[in-house]
């Protein structure tokens, strides 16, 4: 079937043109800005063009590296956590084959809401409970008469808190993947297995995983690329404190854009922001391609 | 050949499929109700919160038994403009969700059936925009949309969520249009149908879960968001959440109120979880897991 | 005419003129603005939402309708702005931070206020600009004086104080009592204190702010000035690390030691509800804590609360700060936001304001018998107040940065336990130094 050359792009055209207008362009402004030397207040006019010595001092300021290498941690742990906590709990919880427990949709239901809960509230609700004084995990302490902790006051177990929000709010995401993969398992190779000696162990590591590694792979390939641009949790938990312990990129983006009133340094920071997760991204594309399945 | 891969879902909902109750099951059933109290417990904090006044709030150790009180609810309802902000994210959220859907729609179904050049730079692009954190955006958002005078709008709230989620959007529909066989659209449209009948009578109705998906997805982006609305938004265009910043304060945290506030936030998406489950995790899983 | 209307044009012309002078001129100065509505941008703080209380009185009394902003301060400050570069901006009034006078004079985004002071359509004759604290005006109002912030030549009034605060000592009378202690008059008896009242009582000693960014460079410099230090020297080099400096932090250390747990992460907030809910004996900081003691939603401690002056160092001082008001130069209503701003800083208001839980600003306030049976408290900070230093603090535009990347983080990181405070406070010079050489205060 021929269809006209512009049929395609009226199709196409009103979604491209947003994106490009409204998502594109405002990146490669980011770029832009990097070069100038603007602050909050003061009319565009007055930005002063600086040449890449936005990007170098950028490039050398230590609270950037800092902030880079807090984001890494963050990830790094948060998805590890995540994903084998998702796929032990995955892998104990599948239903064999076709003969489901009674009530296992209503607990799915129940372990997509923290999810769908606004992560403003996510933070909110985790900074109480976090609270030194009143919050829920100390008085939890206090039953088994542990000593109740200065969460968000002490730099490691602010941390730790942080990537236990993150923790609990996506790692029902992984399992709810973890068990659509392991439920499409083709059962009559597991039973080949079985048949052969492979033990549960065997089965599980050897023949099971290995099946479902492309959704492995690519719900952590998401779920890494998700943790470098999480912002909204950490700014209401602990704003980066104590100190810089907490301060993700994205974070210290913010920050010296809408604090700092430094717009074109925040620009600069930006676009190694952007590098990161534009690499993450492109690898995620070479693995796993929606595009590249052509029709036979 | 590929089969479609089917919704693992649907194979709880069919009778007499359910195995009769072992011992050993005691454990996962254990196991799975831990689970659910280790998700519901932070959303069930702010809800019991959200009834307590702030002088029962300050009291150290567990309290199960208090009298709860609505004060904090009439305070956020009735002072404090809640209904411009309810209206604020209510137009926000339907706009950016009805947009998003119509033009990411037609988007994916360009991207699928038809060949043209750019197919692939595009769809790349949109792979790839998807990825872009928000905080990336918001610093020459702030500077642009102030210059083009769409900065404290509604208008450019719902364009930048617009853009935001079309990537998503298309991604996921991609994938449940790839799934109608061709032959369907071929017969329908030798049948006479024009082209656009036939993506209105053909394909639509059986990409809608799809639909559903995507649109709970987008509404609950829209109107979940934070940071890019704090930014751009004003007194008279506020949406919720930013409302609900507001009440953290440089002297302390209303803690009655914003759990009130995000209890309320919190509604639609609870509706929407419990009611569309199956659709929100066939979205979820659906382009990932595939057959 | 009949009988009857004549009569009773007769009593209303004697009645009308019966009516006083001064109040037939008010009625003339707000009568151009009947029926308008002015938008004010005002933070979230207990001192606005008492104020908050008194704008229903405003409306009947002017029929100017007022809108009102509430923002955080933080987001407060990039919204002003962003409203004030425009052409024409949406507030007719700001509330900004002291920190910020200088910036918002010097980028000429705020009025001087002689204009409207000594305009007769609308300024009050009864309005008394002596009677406001004179360290408050000074302190939050004036620009262009010496070193940009003090009084003194050049200086002008861009800002009335409302909200301003001084420091003072609040302690537990009961506590005390109990173990026959004496409320501190210096740093010196305060030191001693501080591992008494935590051993014998078991609670924090002294509550204090300690979280990274400007609250615990706050709680430092409340002690920095009394014992002799300053943060610039006065041809603003760095002089923060001086044997003051590393005395006053190492005391900020030992307070956190002693106090109540979690000091490190303790904004404002955090800091007065730790004292309020008994887990601390003292409190040293701001005086916006009058008005909570006594309210039983927040405070278990009412009526147990005693008051003192800030201990002496070497030398008595206070700190000085808070928060004033402002007209914008580009606000659409200018006129009607000034009527707004006086009346809000006149002598009945500003009574009225402090019965609904707000800081008074006023002398007159302050010796006000009725008030003073409430807040007893009065009597110390008009004591205070002699002795509350306007140079408490540097009010330059760059102390927002050095709070947030240098001064905040080095003070945390000594509270946290992660350096020593010499250390860490001659760690961050350099950072500091840079910062004021790019605003042009070092050469070189």
């Amino acid at each position: 079937m021929k269809t006209p050359r512009w049929v395609p792009w009226v199709y196409v055209g009103p979604a491209a043109l947003v994106m490009a207008a409204a998502c594109l362009y405002p990146v490669l402004s980011a770029l832009r800005l990097g070069f100038y030397d603007w602050s909050i207040g003061t009319p565009w006019s007055e930005a002063r063009w600086v040449g890449l010595d936005t990007f170098t001092r950028a490039l050398q300021e230590p609270a950037v590296w800092h902030s880079l290498w807090i984001t890494l941690l963050f990830s790094f742990v948060c998805v590890t956590a995540e994903m084998v906590l998702g796929i032990a709990l995955a892998l104990a919880l599948e239903d064999r084959p076709g003969r489901p427990l009674r009530g296992t949709a209503f607990f799915r239901t129940l372990f997509i809401l923290p999810m769908m809960i606004a992560p403003i509230a996510v933070g909110l609700i985790w900074r109480y409970m976090f609270d030194a004084q009143f919050g829920l995990l100390n008085a939890l302490l206090g039953v088994v008469g542990a000593a109740p902790q200065a969460w968000l006051a002490d730099e490691h177990l602010a941390f730790a808190a942080i990537v236990i929000a993150d923790i609990w709010q996506w790692t029902p995401f992984v399992f709810i993947m973890m068990i659509a993969a392991l439920a499409n398992v083709d059962g009559s190779v597991l039973e080949a297995a079985r048949m052969d000696g492979a033990n549960g162990w065997q089965t599980t590591f050897k023949v099971k995983l290995p099946m479902v590694m492309n959704v492995i792979v690519v719900t952590l390939l998401m779920r890494l690329i998700d943790a470098f641009r999480v912002l909204e949790v950490i700014y209401i938990l602990t704003f980066g404190g104590p100190g810089d312990s907490t301060e993700i990129l994205s974070l210290h983006i913010y920050k010296t854009a809408f604090v700092g009133q430094q717009l074109g340094s925040a620009a600069a920071i930006s676009v190694l922001l952007l590098a990161v997760v534009a690499g993450l991204s492109c690898l995620a594309l070479r693995l796993s391609n929606p595009l590249a399945e052509e029709h036979p | 050949m590929n089969a479609p891969a089917l919704p693992p879902s649907a194979a709880l909902r069919r009778p007499g499929r359910y195995r009769t109750f072992q011992p050993a099951d005691l454990l996962h059933y254990a196991v799975l109700l831990l689970l659910a109290l280790f998700c519901v417990l932070p959303i069930a904090v702010m809800f019991t919160t959200s009834f307590k006044l702030q002088s029962q709030l300050f009291s150290t150790g567990l309290n199960f038994f208090f009298v709860p009180t609505l004060e904090n609810y009439r305070e956020v309802l009735f002072g404090d403009n809640f209904d411009r902000y309810l209206v604020n994210s209510l137009i926000v959220g339907v706009s950016a969700t009805a947009i998003t859907l119509v033009l990411g729609c037609m988007a994916a179904y360009g991207l699928v059936r038809l060949r043209f050049r750019g197919r692939r730079a595009i769809g790349y692009a949109t792979l790839l925009l998807r990825t872009v954190p928000l905080a990336v955006l918001a610093v020459p958002v702030f500077m642009i949309w102030s210059q083009a005078g769409l900065a404290n709008s509604l208008a450019g709230l719902v364009l930048l969520y617009v853009a935001v989620n079309l990537p998503f959007t298309i991604w996921l529909l991609y994938g449940f249009i790839q799934q109608v066989p061709v032959e369907l659209e071929e017969a329908a449209a030798i049948d006479g149908c024009g082209p656009v009948e036939v993506f209105w009578r053909v394909v639509l109705p059986l990409i809608r879960p799809g639909l559903a998906a995507a649109a709970i997805f987008t509404f609950r982006i829209a109107w979940n968001e934070f940071i890019l609305a704090l930014v751009l938004t004003d007194r008279a265009t506020r949406t919720l959440p930013v409302a609900a910043s507001l009440y953290v304060t440089d002297i302390g945290v209303d803690w009655g109120k914003v759990m009130a506030l995000g209890s309320l936030i919190a509604i639609p998406p609870l509706i929407f979880t419990f009611l569309a489950a199956r659709q929100i995790i066939t979205g979820l899983t659906a382009g990932a897991v595939k057959g | 005419m009949q009988r009857r209307d004549i009569v009773k044009a007769a009593g209303l012309s004697v009645f009308g003129a019966a009516f006083p002078i001064a109040s037939s001129q008010a009625q003339d100065r707000y009568a151009k603005y009947r029926g308008q509505t002015i938008v004010i941008s005002v933070p979230s703080h207990p001192h606005y939402d008492a104020m908050h209380k008194l704008l229903p009185a405003f409306t009947k009394e002017t029929g100017i309708k007022v809108e009102v902003d509430k923002l955080q301060i933080l987001r407060m400050k990039d919204k002003q702005l962003l409203e004030m570069a425009k052409p024409q901006g949406d507030y007719d009034m700001v509330s900004y931070v002291v920190m910020w006078k200088g910036e918002y004079a010097k980028k000429n985004l705020i009025r001087d206020l002689d204009t409207f002071l000594q305009n007769p359509a609308l300024a009050d004759p009864a309005f008394d600009l002596q009677d406001i604290v004179p360290i408050y005006r000074e302190n939050i109002g004036l620009v262009g004086g010496p070193r940009g912030y003090l009084a003194g030549p050049g200086a002008r009034l861009y800002g009335l104080p409302y909200g301003a605060e001084t420091s003072v000592l609040a302690y537990r009378t009961d506590i005390f009592a109990r173990h026959g202690l004496k409320p501190p008059a210096t740093y010196a008896e305060l030191q001693t204190l501080l591992p008494i009242i935590r051993a014998k009582e078991g609670i924090g000693a002294l509550t204090s702010r300690g979280q990274a960014g400007h609250q615990c460079v706050h709680a430092w410099l409340l002690h920095l000035d009394p014992l002799g230090g300053k943060v610039f020297t006065d041809d603003w080099k760095p002089r923060f690390n001086d044997e003051a400096g590393v005395k006053a932090l190492e005391l900020l250390k030992e307070i956190s030691d002693t106090g109540p747990t979690g000091i490190p992460g303790y904004g404002q907030g955090e800091m007065m509800t730790a004292f309020l809910q008994g887990q601390a004996a003292m409190y040293l900081d701001s005086t916006i804590l009058f008005g909570q003691v006594n309210d039983p939603a927040r405070s278990k401690v009412g009526g147990k609360v005693g008051y003192a002056l800030h201990p002496k160092g070497v030398r008595q001082a206070s700190q000085s700060g808070g928060l004033g008001l402002a007209i914008p130069r580009n606000a659409r209503n200018a006129d009607a936001g000034f009527l707004l701003m006086q009346w809000l800083t006149s002598r009945p208001q500003d009574i009225a304001v402090a019965k609904a839980g707000g800081i008074p600003g006023r002398n007159s306030t302050l010796s006000n018998p009725e008030l003073l049976q409430q807040y007893p408290e009065y009597a110390v900070m008009r004591e205070q107040l002699k002795y509350s230093d306007p140079d408490w603090r540097p009010i330059i535009p760059e102390w927002d940065e050095i709070n947030i990347q240098a001064l905040g983080i080095a003070i945390s990181d000594v509270l946290i336990g992660k350096k020593h405070a010499r250390a860490a406070l001659d760690g961050v010079v350099p950072r500091v130094t840079d910062i004021m050489r790019r605003g042009g205060y070092l050469k070189g």
